[in-house]
């Protein structure tokens, strides 16, 4: 028998929110609107305690690891975290959003940068899923750990719940790519759509900052084909944005060398920013909810939250 | 937007990769034809090294790569800049790219080219793209008026100057110089 569901005090506003966004976006409730409803994203206020991974059975549990591959002592104790995170909380997959490896691609490098400090998670099977970012060779498509089929754009199902990741190659967003990624998203009928690349969509960064040339090119298919949820890196730093068009997006290049400071304080996009420490995002996707913590090279847990799937309005009647 | 723009890429988008049936202007004529000798030497060159399979060890990567690197520069042996870049072609790119750099989404388009851009190091036909030097964001937008490029091959910049890069072996097929306006 389903247990009823609890809603926790901090799911309340986010249920609130939930209702009331299509009404405050002008969206409207007859189902006559053509705008998918927007994803939404609760979050606990700073003092409030962090949300717990809810770790249910069957539920879609991944990892999201960006800008990491450097072979410092960092990157290795980052790697511990999430080796110690797949002990209570078994990881189906991590998805990589690329600058996989920083300088030297020889052999060693992909053992010293890559396998050994994610040794036990590869011993435990549990897959890599790789995006290329602007510091990766393209051979990296053939490595068997990065589980690219040889391709630098593909899709992924999860193995668990209504889950499709689209792995794009943000350096080449070459217009074959581009078609590609449109008959791709037109043809999933998962209820979620989660985009991973390198070069962030929106993002707080002074070095880098959001690629608007980018954003142009692939938000208007994100909105058209309800992705929910963005994961990105490049800039040196966890950043979760304020959801835009209803499209939450993360900034994880939190993974190896960091740019402590680079998140401007006076950015308006930030909902979360994080940039003392390396850290990776690990999530849980149970029907129409995502929940996720970022979590630090110590453990702790620095951001957390909930975001409900952007839904596609019911289909008009004909006749 | 310039009608200059406009008949560039027109002109540029008529390559033979793309999908038209208007026959393509001829420096996009005869790079297209210098591409598809490169891809039929390079074809000729991995004939007989041992396939990559699309779960390789880095050894096997690395190995592949060098070798295919190797039989490719002894191929090329006379290989200039130029080559797949003639004079026609290199006017027709800089101008198409000019076009787009001083369009209404110039700071962009050029913020997203200099992202990480390493500059200008010491660049050679036929060599290996310099080691540790990240590669170019190239943004939809420029994409967009370059001639299509078959799987295996892409442009880059590096500094302000426009590169043909074979990604397989890591090579610079060739490259034309100040691409991107000063």
């Amino acid at each position: 028998m389903r247990r009823p569901r609890r809603v926790s005090p901090v799911l309340l506003p986010a249920l609130l929110l939930h209702a009331l966004l299509p009404l405050l976006l002008g969206g409207c409730s007859s189902g006559q609107d053509a705008t998918p409803r927007p994803a939404t994203v609760a979050a606990p206020a700073p003092a409030e305690a962090p949300i717990p991974l809810p770790n249910r059975k069957g539920s879609l549990k991944f990892a999201v690891l960006g800008d990491f591959g450097t072979g410092a002592k960092v990157e290795y104790q980052l790697a511990e975290q999430m080796t110690k995170l797949h002990g209570r909380f078994p990881l189906d997959l991590v998805v990589l959003v690329g600058d996989n490896l920083y300088g030297g691609e020889r052999p060693q490098d992909f053992k010293n940068k890559f396998e050994t400090p994610y040794r036990p998670l590869l011993d435990a099977k549990v897959p890599f899923y790789a995006a290329l970012g602007n510091h990766d060779a393209r051979a990296q498509v053939d490595y068997e750990h990065f589980n690219m089929q040889g391709k630098l754009y593909y899709s992924l199902k999860a193995p668990h719940q209504s889950v499709r990741f689209f792995m794009l190659d943000s350096t080449y967003p070459v217009p074959e790519q581009i078609e590609w990624l449109e008959k791709e998203l037109k043809g999933s009928n998962d209820d979620w759509k989660i985009a991973v690349f390198h070069h962030p969509l929106y993002s707080s960064g002074g070095r880098h900052g959001s690629d608007l040339q980018l954003r142009q090119t692939l938000e208007p298919l994100f909105i058209k084909y309800n992705v929910s949820v963005a994961f990105t890196g490049h800039d040196h730093f966890y950043e979760r944005i304020k959801p835009q068009h209803g499209i939450v997006h993360f900034v994880v290049g939190s993974g190896g060398r960091l740019a402590p400071d680079d998140i401007a304080k006076t950015s308006d996009l930030t909902a979360k920013g994080f940039d003392s420490d390396q850290a990776f995002l690990a999530a849980e996707i149970n029907g129409d909810e995502m929940v996720f913590n970022a979590i630090s090279r110590t453990g702790a847990i620095v951001d957390s939250g909930r975001i409900a799937r952007r839904v596609s309005p019911p289909a008009k009647a004909s006749g | 937007m310039g009608a200059g723009f406009l008949l560039g890429l027109a002109a540029l988008a008529a390559s033979s990769a793309a999908a038209s049936d208007a026959p393509a202007p001829p420096p996009i004529a005869a790079f297209d034809a210098r591409v598809k000798e490169y891809l039929a030497l390079r074809d000729k060159a991995a004939a007989d090294l041992p396939k990559l399979s699309k779960e390789s060890t880095p050894e096997e990567v690395v190995r592949h790569q060098q070798a295919l690197a190797a039989r490719i520069k002894t191929a090329r042996k006379g290989a200039r800049p130029g080559d797949f870049f003639n004079p026609d072609l290199q006017a027709l790119v800089k101008r198409t790219v000019a076009e787009v750099l001083s369009g209404p989404d110039a700071k962009s388009v050029k913020a997203s080219i200099m992202d990480e851009n390493p500059g200008s190091p010491r660049l050679a036909v036929n060599e290996r793209y310099p080691t540790s030097v990240p590669l170019t964001t190239m943004p939809p937008q420029i994409l967009g008026t370059l001639p299509r490029l078959p799987k295996g091959l892409e442009y880059r910049f590096l500094g302000p100057h426009l590169i043909l890069l074979d990604i397989d072996a890591d090579l610079v097929v060739d490259f034309t110089a100040g691409v991107i306006p000063p």
